[in-house]
């Protein structure tokens, strides 16, 4: 089989993980899961120096910088308006032009608003980023995302840190049939079985963190899910049988010695 | 003079961004500097100039998905 690599915004890729630097228990641990996960997109967020602590929290301090493309996102926003500023600065550090549109408004369920997200696609494709949009699993949002000029668009499988999983498989898998921009399953996911689901029903890529971070251990789960990757990627790949409601033998018919 | 650093006022001896990077020990490190809304590239900070109430944000990357 050839290389299996793919594109956003002209830059290539070979893996098909995304992973976030939040929540993991220590920095060795984390760059030890980053290593299994064979990530070369890292997610970060932005936010205010601790002016109070002289201590560096900056992640980049725990990160090969130049292995890795980095993926800013905009949390911590509710409108297009603060996502866009918050993409304007992460843009600024000169380590990235891509930005991961999160425009969460409510703070039970951290759900994208929909209409925000689309509004602050359209505004950072004209200044030039590369956009990820994560947004809602709607197929025709979706679309409307990519015709904005999204270079690939990630709907949740379920609520940000749920471990819930593909909740409408309907609808993922809708949004990868109808996609011209590759799709990215992003937030929700719970474990490998999730993951693998995600890649057989024919999405480009995966974006998790809270399941590796919080896992017992980071650094196996990381390895899982590397793994689940490649076998629901395969597998999507070489096409999986139809369902039926009845058995059909694989042993032969023919020849029996009892009959 | 007083400046509005990540939404705290604050009393400080500085005349220009670069000022404010040092009071805060951040020579170095991988910051974002926004006067007023406006993003002031690093280039800048030296010949940038701070004014009393000035808005001043002072990010960097941390850890999230």
């Amino acid at each position: 089989m050839k290389k299996d690599v793919w594109h956003i915004g002209g830059h290539e890729l070979n893996s098909r993980f995304f992973i976030g630097t939040g929540l993991f228990p220590s920095p060795y641990v984390q760059k030890e899961a980053i290593r299994e996960s064979g990530a070369e997109v890292l997610t970060f967020a932005i936010r205010r120096i601790n002016l109070a602590s002289t201590e560096d929290d900056s992640i980049l301090q725990h990160v090969e910088g130049e292995a890795f493309r980095f993926l800013p996102n905009t949390s911590g926003a509710s409108t297009a308006e603060e996502a866009v500023r918050i993409a304007r600065l992460a843009r600024a550090s000169g380590l990235s032009d891509w930005i991961k549109v999160e425009i969460s408004a409510n703070e039970r369920t951290l759900l994208p608003d929909p209409l925000e997200t689309l509004k602050a696609t359209e505004i950072l494709v004209k200044e030039g980023f590369t956009v990820l949009p994560y947004t809602s699993d709607d197929p025709i949002l979706c679309k409307r995302l990519e015709e904005a000029g999204a270079a690939a668009v990630m709907p949740g499988a379920a609520p940000i840190g749920t471990g819930l999983g593909i909740l409408n498989p309907y609808n993922i898998g809708l949004i990868v049939e109808e996609a011209k921009v590759p799709i990215i399953v992003d937030a929700g996911l719970g474990s490998a079985a999730d993951v693998t689901q995600a890649m057989e029903l024919g999405v480009s890529g995966v974006l998790m963190n809270t399941p590796v971070a919080k896992a017992k251990d980071p650094v196996v789960m990381a390895r899982a899910m590397r793994l689940a990757i490649e076998a629901g990627r395969l597998s999507y790949l070489s096409g999986r049988i139809s369902k039926k409601r009845y058995a059909s033998a694989s042993s032969g018919h023919e020849q029996f010695i009892v009959k | 003079m007083q400046l509005i650093v990540n939404g705290e006022t604050k009393e400080l001896a500085a005349r220009t961004i670069s000022d404010v990077i040092n009071h805060f020990g951040l020579e170095g490190r991988p910051v974002v500097v926004e006067a007023d809304g406006e993003i002031i590239a690093k280039e800048q900070w030296p010949d940038m100039e701070v004014r009393p109430l000035m808005k001043i944000e002072l990010v960097h990357f941390v850890g999230g998905g």
